[in-house]
C-alpha cells in the first residue's frame, strides 16, 4: 500500500495540491452533533453521567474539605452516622476522609490508564492497520499474547517485582491493556484504508502519515471511544484487585487498599468493606453504561434482531 | 489430513513461542527488580555470607545476563522452577502442585456453572420478545460485570456467614479436618462464577442474535419448522461456536481471578500461595505460579482450538483437500 504513495504522479519537489476549501466536499454538518445529542438525551446517560461527575468532583475537590485521612485522633470503629458520616476505621481515622482520598487514586489510575491505552492503541494500531508490514505482524502477536494471558496475572507479577507506586502501576496497566484498544483501531484502519476517499487522497499525492492522521484516525474514533470508556472501568477494577491483595502504593491508599485493610474487620466494621467497594461498583457501572450508551448512539444498527 | 497436521503443528509452535516469551518477560522483570539480586531471588530471609556465595555460584549471578537467561530458560523447560528458601528450600514445583487440586476444586465448578448459566441467560435475552426480560438480563449482567468480584465475596461473607450464619466464613474445611467440605465451597464458587457468567451471557446474547439473523434461519422458518426446533436445531449450535473460544479464555480469567477469591475466603490454593509469596517477596514462588498458570492457560487454548476444529463443520471442510468449500469463515 505504501508504494502507491511514493509512485504518486507528482514530482517530490512540488508540494501536493491543496484542496480548495470552497469547493472541497464537506461532511454533512448535522450528523455528528445529532449523534452526540442522541447520546446525551438518553436517560441512562443523564443519570450515570451525573453520577460519574459527582464522583470526580468529590474526589477532586473533596480532599480540601474532609479531615486528615491519617489522623488517628477519634474512637476506633465508630459506625456510620453522627459526627463521622462514614464512621471511623480500626485505627480511629475518619473513614469519609479515607474514602475520598482513596477515590482520588482509583479515579486517577482509571482515567490515566485509559488515556494512555487510547494513545498507544491509536498510534500503534493505526500504523499497523494502515501500513501493514512488520509493525502489523508485531502488533498482532502482542495482541494475541495479551488476549491469551489475563492481564491481571502479568500486572500482578510485574507490580510485585518492580515495586508498586502509583506511577509504576499506571504504566503496567497501560502496557497490559492497550492491545484491546489497538486491535479495534487496527481493524478500523484496515477497513478505512480501502475506502474511496483514502484512495483518492493517495491519488492526490498525500503522504501516508498525513492521510492516517487527517482521515483514517478521525473516522476510526467511534468504536475507539467506546473501548476507551470501557477501559476506565476495567483499569479501576484491576487496580482495586491489585491493591486488595496488597500490591498498592502504601502512601496513597486507593479504594482497593481500603478493602484490603477491611478484610480482617468484616465482623466488627461492615461499613469498612461496604463503602469503598460500593464506590468502585458505582463508578465502574456508570462508566460501563455510558460506554454502552455511546455504543448504541454511534452504531445504532448493532444488537437488533431483525 | 496434511492440512490438519500443518495447522496443529503451527499451533503447537506458536504456543511454544508464547510460552518462551512469557518466561523471557518474567526473567527481565526479575532482572529489573530493584535491590540486591540475591535477595530478589531468595526473598525476605536472612542470609549467611557463606550461603550467599553458594547461591551466587549456583545461579551464576556473577556471570553475564544472557548466560543466566539461558540457565533460567533451561531450568524452567525441564520443570525446575527453583527452590523456596523461605520454607526449607522445598522445590517450588512441588509446593505448587500440592495446591493445584485445591484451586481446581473451586475453578472447575465455577467454570461449568458460569458456562451453563451464561448460555441459558444469553439465549433467553436474545430470544425473548418481552423487552423487560431482555433489559432485565442485560442490566443484571452489566451490574455483575461492574462489581469488583472479590468485594462481592466480602459482601456474601458479611450477609450469609456473619449475619445469617448459614455458611462458614472461610477456609476449605472445618478447623483441623483434612479435605474439602462442601459447605465451604458454596460462597467462593458463587463469587467466582458470577462475573464470568455475566461475560458469557453478554457474548451468548449477541452471538444468538447474530445467529437468529442469518439467512438459514429464514430458510428453516419458511420450511415451516417449529420455533423450538428452529432454536435448538439451527440457531443454538451456531451461536454456541464462539462460546467455545470464549470458554477457553474464561478458564484463564477464572484461574487468574482465583488469586483474589482465595484471598477473600482464605481458601488455601495456588492463589493464596501467590498472595503469601508476594507478601514475603518469595520471588521464586511468584514466578513459579505465574509459569504454571501460563502453561495451563496455553494448554487450555490448544484444547479449545482442537475442539473448535472438530465441532465446526466449516473448519472440517477447510481440512478436506481438493474439495472447494464455499465461503469458509474462519
Amino acid at each position: 500500500m505504501t508504494q502507491q504513495v511514493s509512485e504518486a504522479p507528482f514530482p517530490t519537489d512540488a508540494p501536493p495540491p491543496k484542496p480548495d476549501p470552497a469547493t472541497a466536499p464537506q461532511p454533512p454538518r448535522g450528523g455528528r452533533t445529532a449523534t452526540w445529542r442522541a447520546f446525551l438525551r438518553r436517560p441512562s446517560t443523564v443519570v450515570f453521567g451525573s453520577l460519574l461527575v459527582v464522583f470526580v468532583l468529590v474526589s477532586g475537590l473533596g480532599p480540601f474539605f474532609v479531615d486528615d485521612p491519617m489522623a488517628t485522633s477519634y474512637p476506633k470503629l465508630l459506625p456510620p452516622g453522627g459526627e463521622h458520616l462514614l464512621g471511623t476505621d480500626m485505627l480511629g481515622r475518619d473513614y469519609l476522609a479515607r474514602v475520598v482520598h482513596g477515590g482520588r487514586i482509583s479515579l486517577a489510575v482509571g482515567f490515566s490508564v485509559a488515556l494512555l491505552c487510547m494513545t498507544l492503541g491509536v498510534v500503534i494500531g493505526g500504523i499497523a492497520g494502515f501500513f501493514g508490514g512488520w509493525v502489523d505482524t508485531v502488533m498482532v502477536k502482542i495482541a494475541e499474547f495479551f488476549q491469551v494471558l489475563p492481564g491481571l496475572v502479568l500486572a500482578l507479577v510485574a507490580a510485585a517485582l518492580l515495586g508498586s507506586n502509583v506511577g509504576i502501576i499506571i504504566a503496567i496497566l497501560a502496557i497490559t491493556m492497550w492491545p484491546a484498544v489497538g486491535r479495534i483501531v487496527r481493524a478500523e484502519a484496515m477497513r478505512i484504508s480501502k475506502l474511496g476517499y483514502v484512495e483518492s487522497q493517495r491519488a492526490a499525492g498525500f503522504h501516508g502519515m498525513r492521510i492516517l492522521w487527517s482521515d483514517v484516525i478521525p473516522n476510526a474514533m467511534p468504536p475507539v471511544l467506546v473501548a476507551t470508556t470501557m477501559t476506565v472501568g476495567r483499569a479501576i477494577l484491576i487496580e482495586s484487585g491489585l491493591s486488595y491483595i496488597g500490591i498498592g502504593d502504601p502512601s496513597n491508599p486507593s479504594w482497593g487498599s481500603l478493602l484490603n485493610a477491611a478484610q480482617s474487620y468484616m465482623r466488627e466494621g461492615w461499613w469498612l468493606a461496604l463503602v469503598p467497594g460500593g464506590c468502585i461498583f458505582l463508578v465502574v457501572l456508570a462508566v460501563n453504561l455510558l460506554g454502552d450508551g455511546l455504543n448504541d448512539a454511534l452504531n445504532p444498527t448493532i444488537g437488533r434482531v431483525k | 489430513m496434511k492440512a490438519r497436521l500443518w495447522h496443529y503443528g503451527s499451533l503447537l509452535l506458536s504456543s511454544f513461542i508464547l510460552f518462551i516469551t512469557v518466561i523471557t518477560v518474567l526473567f527481565f522483570l526479575l532482572e529489573l527488580a530493584p535491590g540486591d539480586p540475591v535477595q530478589a531471588l531468595v526473598g525476605d530471609v536472612p542470609l549467611t555470607e557463606e550461603f550467599r556465595q553458594q547461591l551466587i555460584a549456583a545461579y551464576g549471578l556473577d556471570r553475564p545476563a544472557w548466560e543466566r537467561y539461558l540457565v533460567y530458560l533451561g531450568n524452567v523447560l525441564t520443570g525446575n522452577l527453583g527452590y523456596s528458601f523461605a520454607t526449607n528450600a522445598e522445590p517450588v514445583l512441588d509446593i505448587i502442585l500440592s495446591r493445584v487440586g485445591t484451586t481446581l476444586a473451586l475453578a472447575v465448578p465455577a467454570f461449568v456453572l458460569s458456562t451453563a448459566g451464561g448460555i441459558v441467560l444469553g439465549s433467553i435475552a436474545a430470544r425473548t420478545r418481552r423487552r423487560w426480560l431482555d433489559a432485565g438480563i442485560s442490566g443484571f449482567t452489566v451490574g455483575l460485570f461492574s462489581i469488583p468480584n472479590f468485594w462481592l465475596g466480602m459482601l456474601l461473607i458479611i450477609v450469609f456467614s456473619i449475619t445469617l450464619g448459614w455458611f462458614p466464613t472461610g477456609g476449605k474445611s472445618p478447623y483441623g479436618q483434612p479435605g474439602i467440605s462442601l459447605e465451604h465451597m458454596v460462597l467462593p464458587i458463587i463469587t467466582m462464577a458470577t462475573s464470568e457468567l455475566a461475560y458469557k451471557a453478554r457474548i451468548m446474547r449477541s452471538s444468538m442474535i447474530e445467529s437468529l439473523g442469518q439467512d438459514f434461519i429464514d430458510t428453516a422458518r419458511s420450511k415451516g419448522l417449529s420455533s423450538r426446533r428452529l432454536v435448538f436445531r439451527h440457531a443454538l449450535p451456531n451461536a454456541l461456536l464462539p462460546m467455545i473460544t470464549v470458554s477457553g479464555y474464561s478458564l484463564g480469567f477464572i484461574l487468574a481471578g482465583s488469586v483474589l477469591i482465595e484471598r477473600v475466603f482464605g481458601w488455601p490454593g495456588m492463589g493464596l500461595l501467590l498472595v503469601d509469596a508476594i507478601e514475603r517477596k518469595n520471588n521464586m514462588v511468584v514466578l513459579g505460579i505465574t509459569i504454571v498458570l501460563t502453561f495451563t492457560i496455553i494448554v487450555v487454548n490448544i484444547v479449545t482450538d482442537v475442539v473448535y476444529g472438530i465441532v465446526d463443520p466449516r473448519l472440517r471442510a477447510r481440512f478436506t483437500p481438493n474439495k472447494p468449500s464455499p465461503e469458509v469463515v474462519g
